[in-house]
Parts: C-alpha cells; sequence; structure tokens
C-alpha cells in the first residue's frame, strides 16, 4: 500500500486499473509451443470481451471498432461477429486460419478502445486451443498476463492439464501467479 | 472516456470529518493524560477488542446476519457476475454469501479482498434483474476496494474507548478513582466521565457522518465499476419500494442486528438506509443522475 493507495482510500476513492496490452502478443510464438509439445492446435477463432458503457463517447468507440473489424476483415480474409452474453458483456469473435491475424486484429481492437479511454472495461481476450476438448489461454488486461482455462462438465475445471500448459509456458507466455486470479468463464462463445 | 467523477465537496467533507475526529481524539488523549489517569490499559484493551472485531468481523457478521457462504456451483450467476467485476477492477475475489430474507438487501464485511465476504439476501436476487444485480454488487465491491471496514475501524477506536470510560463510570456508581483516596483531584476526576461522554457523543454522530460519505463513494465506485449509474438508481428504487411492504417485524429483526454491534458501520454495510449510517435514497439518486451526467459529458 503506497501513500497515494492510502490516501486514495481515506477519501474512498479507488480508481479502476489501467489495461496493459504489451503481453498480449506473446501468444504468437507460444502457440507454436503449444503445438509442439501438448500437440494442442491453435483454433481459427478468438475472442475479446468488454462491458459496454453508457454513454455517447462510447457509442461512437464502438462505432469506429465496427468500421475498423470491416477494413480489416478485407484485408486479412477473417471474419467478425459482435454479440452480447447473458451477463450483459460485449463480445468481438474473430474468425482466421491464420493466428498471427487473429492476434493482430484483437490487438487492434483493444488499442481503439484504449485510446477512446475505455480500457478499463476491457475484461480479457481468450485464445483457444484444441485436441480433443477445448482448452482457453485467457489474457487478463488488469494484470497484463496470462492464465490457463480448461472447462470440465458441470461447471468444473481441469487443473491438472491448466498446470500442465503453466509448466510447459512458463518461459514464453507470462502467466498470471496468483491461481486465485485465474477466473473461470462460463459459456465461452467461442 | 469515463473519468472519475470529481466530487471535491464529498472529499473534502471526508477529510474534514477525519480531522474533527482527530482533534477531538487528540484533545480526549491529552485532557486524560493532564489528569494523570492511567489510560493506557484501557487503549490497550480497546485495541485488542478492535483488532479482534478487525480480523474477525467477517465471521462475526455472517453468523449475526445468518449469512451462507455459498460455492460456485450453488451460485453460478451471482458468481460469474462478481467474477468478472473482479476482474475489471483488477482484484482477487472476495467470497459470496446468501441470507435467506424477505428483505432485499446486501452487505460487504472483511478487511481486504481476500478476506471479504459479500452477502446478498435471497429476496434481492429474486427482486432485481440481471444489471441491477450486478450494480448492487458493483456497490459492495467499492466498500471492499476503499477498505470501508479499515477506515471505520479506525475512525471508531477512539469513540470505543470513550464510550468504555463512560460505562465503567456509571457502574461503578458515579465514583471514578483509582482507590477511591479523597483529594483535590476528586473533583478533577469527575470531568473525565463527562469528557469521555462528549467524546462518545460527538464522535459517534462524526462517525455516522463519515459512514453516509462512504456510502456516497461506493454508489460512485458501482457506477464507474459497471460504467452504468441508471442500474443502481432503478435497483435503489427497486429496493426502497418493497422496503415499504415489508412487515416492521423483520425491520426490527434488522435493527436488532445493528444493535449487537457497538459501532454500526463495522457490522459491514448495508445497501439500504435503514440506518442513518446510510444517506436517504433521494439524496443518493440525485448524486448518481449528477455522476451519470458527468460521465456522459
Amino acid at each position: 500500500m503506497t501513500w497515494k493507495d492510502a490516501l486514495d482510500a481515506l477519501v474512498g476513492k479507488t480508481p479502476l486499473p489501467k489495461a496493459t496490452i504489451d503481453n498480449l502478443f506473446a501468444i504468437s510464438t507460444a502457440s507454436v509451443t503449444m503445438q509442439s509439445e501438448m500437440n494442442l492446435k491453435a483454433s481459427s477463432t478468438a475472442g475479446l470481451c468488454f462491458k459496454p458503457i453508457e454513454s455517447s463517447q462510447y457509442d461512437a468507440a464502438r462505432t469506429e471498432i465496427e468500421e475498423l473489424l470491416q477494413i480489416s476483415s478485407k484485408e486479412t480474409g477473417s471474419t467478425y461477429r459482435l454479440t452480447t452474453d447473458e451477463y450483459r458483456f460485449t463480445w468481438v469473435v474473430m474468425e482466421d486460419p491464420d493466428f498471427e491475424d487473429l492476434v493482430t486484429g484483437l490487438h487492434l481492437v483493444s488499442q481503439t478502445l484504449i485510446e477512446r479511454g475505455f480500457g478499463s472495461y476491457l475484461l480479457c481476450a481468450i485464445f483457444r486451443f484444441e485436441n480433443v476438448k477445448p482448452v482457453y489461454w485467457i489474457y487478463n488486461f488488469k494484470q497484463g498476463r496470462y492464465y490457463p482455462f480448461v472447462p470440465a462438465p458441470d461447471k468444473t475445471r481441469d487443473n491438472a492439464l491448466e498446470f500442465r500448459m503453466r509448466s510447459l509456458l512458463e518461459r514464453e507466455l507470462p502467466i498470471e501467479k496468483d491461481t486465485g486470479m485465474w477466473y473461470p468463464l462460463w459459456g465461452i462463445p467461442l | 472516456m469515463v473519468r472519475w467523477p470529481h466530487d471535491l465537496g464529498l472529499e473534502l467533507r471526508m477529510v474534514v470529518t477525519l480531522f474533527l475526529l482527530m482533534v477531538i481524539y487528540f484533545v480526549f488523549i491529552a485532557v486524560l493524560a493532564y489528569i494523570g489517569v492511567e489510560t493506557l490499559f484501557l487503549v490497550a484493551i480497546v485495541a485488542i477488542m478492535l483488532l479482534f472485531q478487525y480480523f474477525f468481523s467477517d465471521r462475526m457478521v455472517l453468523w449475526s446476519m445468518g449469512a451462507r457462504v455459498v460455492s460456485e456451483q450453488e451460485e453460478p450467476r451471482l458468481y460469474e457476475t462478481l467474477t468478472r467485476l473482479c476482474a475489471i477492477a483488477g482484484i482477487s475475489r472476495p467470497k459470496l454469501a446468501v441470507v435467506n430474507s424477505a428483505v432485499p438487501n446486501a452487505f460487504a464485511t472483511g478487511r481486504n479482498p481476500k478476506n471479504s465476504v459479500i452477502a446478498v439476501t435471497t429476496s434481492l436476487v429474486s427482486t432485481l434483474n440481471q444489471e441491477e444485480l450486478e450494480a448492487v454488487i458493483a456497490h459492495e465491491l467499492s466498500h471492499v476496494r476503499n477498505r470501508d471496514v479499515m477506515v471505520i475501524t479506525l475512525a471508531s477506536f477512539l469513540s470505543t474507548a470513550a464510550f468504555f470510560i463512560f460505562r465503567n463510570w456509571l457502574f461503578s456508581g458515579g465514583s471514578v478513582g483509582t482507590g477511591g483516596r479523597k483529594n483535590d483531584k476528586a473533583a478533577l476526576l469527575l470531568i473525565i466521565p463527562i469528557l469521555a461522554a462528549g467524546v462518545w457523543l460527538i464522535s459517534f454522530l462524526l462517525i455516522k457522518a463519515l459512514s453516509r460519505y462512504r456510502e456516497f463513494a461506493a454508489d460512485k465506485g458501482s457506477a464507474i465499476l459497471t460504467g452504468n449509474p441508471s442500474h443502481l438508481v432503478s435497483a435503489l428504487m427497486k429496493i426502497s419500494g418493497q422496503m415499504a411492504q415489508v412487515p416492521t417485524t423483520d425491520l426490527r429483526k434488522v435493527e436488532g442486528m445493528n444493535a449487537f454491534f457497538i459501532i454500526p458501520a463495522i457490522s459491514g454495510s448495508s445497501i439500504f438506509n435503514l440506518l442513518s449510517t446510510h444517506p436517504t435514497v433521494e439524496q443518493r439518486i440525485a448524486a448518481l443522475e449528477r455522476i451519470q451526467r458527468e460521465m456522459k459529458g
């Protein structure tokens, strides 16, 4: 707790942490290791989840994102869709056989949101890998780190596989050390 | 972009309130020291008591409210809502508890996010829609993020000490003294209970004011966290509308629970203004609408 934190606590003001985007690209090299070491192939879909805001500036930002997505999908040939889940969060789901294009696309969208001042509302970026069942790498924008998520039936998690993913990719992926922050996300729309 | 709506007035009021508390405490200690009362022992006892409350408040409150900590499998919707808010706030997730009650209410307790518990009543969950429920959980999460339990515990420290001095004096038949020896000091010692009572009364009012300011701050925190102040407004309106129909026995039950604690705010913070520790719903809605205008601008 720094002095500023203490002062903020004293007047009941705790600002939201800013989003860090720098480590997002680390998944590109990690995807190669996932394939070679674990036989888990990067899926052609990836997603970005954020919270919509009640403001005209947010509406403008969203329109800008849609335009950006249209332009970039023409260039790279990727497709995208925007959905809202049952918790009223917005998802940008991109589809492209080229994994690099997926990462670049999601980076572009999050960068735009950050530039327009909505970076705090970025929940996560999700990259899907699969062999028999899907496994995910979730990027937490607040910590700027990844963590694994392997859903199992009945809203349980395959922790063993998650820990294996961590130990194999520890060197090339910035992974969240505190497993208490490995928040699950059920019903991922990709 | 979403800026933190600066409410300099509110922040100033909090600082002034805390400053006044400190002044009162300082005068209190100074006078006691001047008279030569062995306050150190008493202060130590109160410190231990408050430390105990600080570290065990979460369990004590949950037990007294009949709140049951639930697992992720039992309440997936509540947990998912809380999880997402925590991810946005960048903090570790508190536990969730459910109170079986017909009064729509919520409270937060615990000294830091890891040891915190956010509790909601069954009727709150059934009354509110997803967005409103999220707004209320965000309000409670803001209490956790703002470290309200710590702030109020510190603020009430000497108020509790003063209360005990006054109570001791009442129970000892109105005499304060170490051995009951008659001397010139006896008259002077009579000041102590009066002083203690005064300190307790004034600090009590100041702490209540402080709690009200913390409520406004938590409302603001909820507005920022959800990005939608209007959802908390509609939640507050729904809750307050429903409150009018609830029989008084329930109200008394809730009120009795609060009396269980010496310092009401330590018991956590409830979303509704049953107690004067909370501003009125109208005031809160007006403040939220101001935030909404600022966020849009």
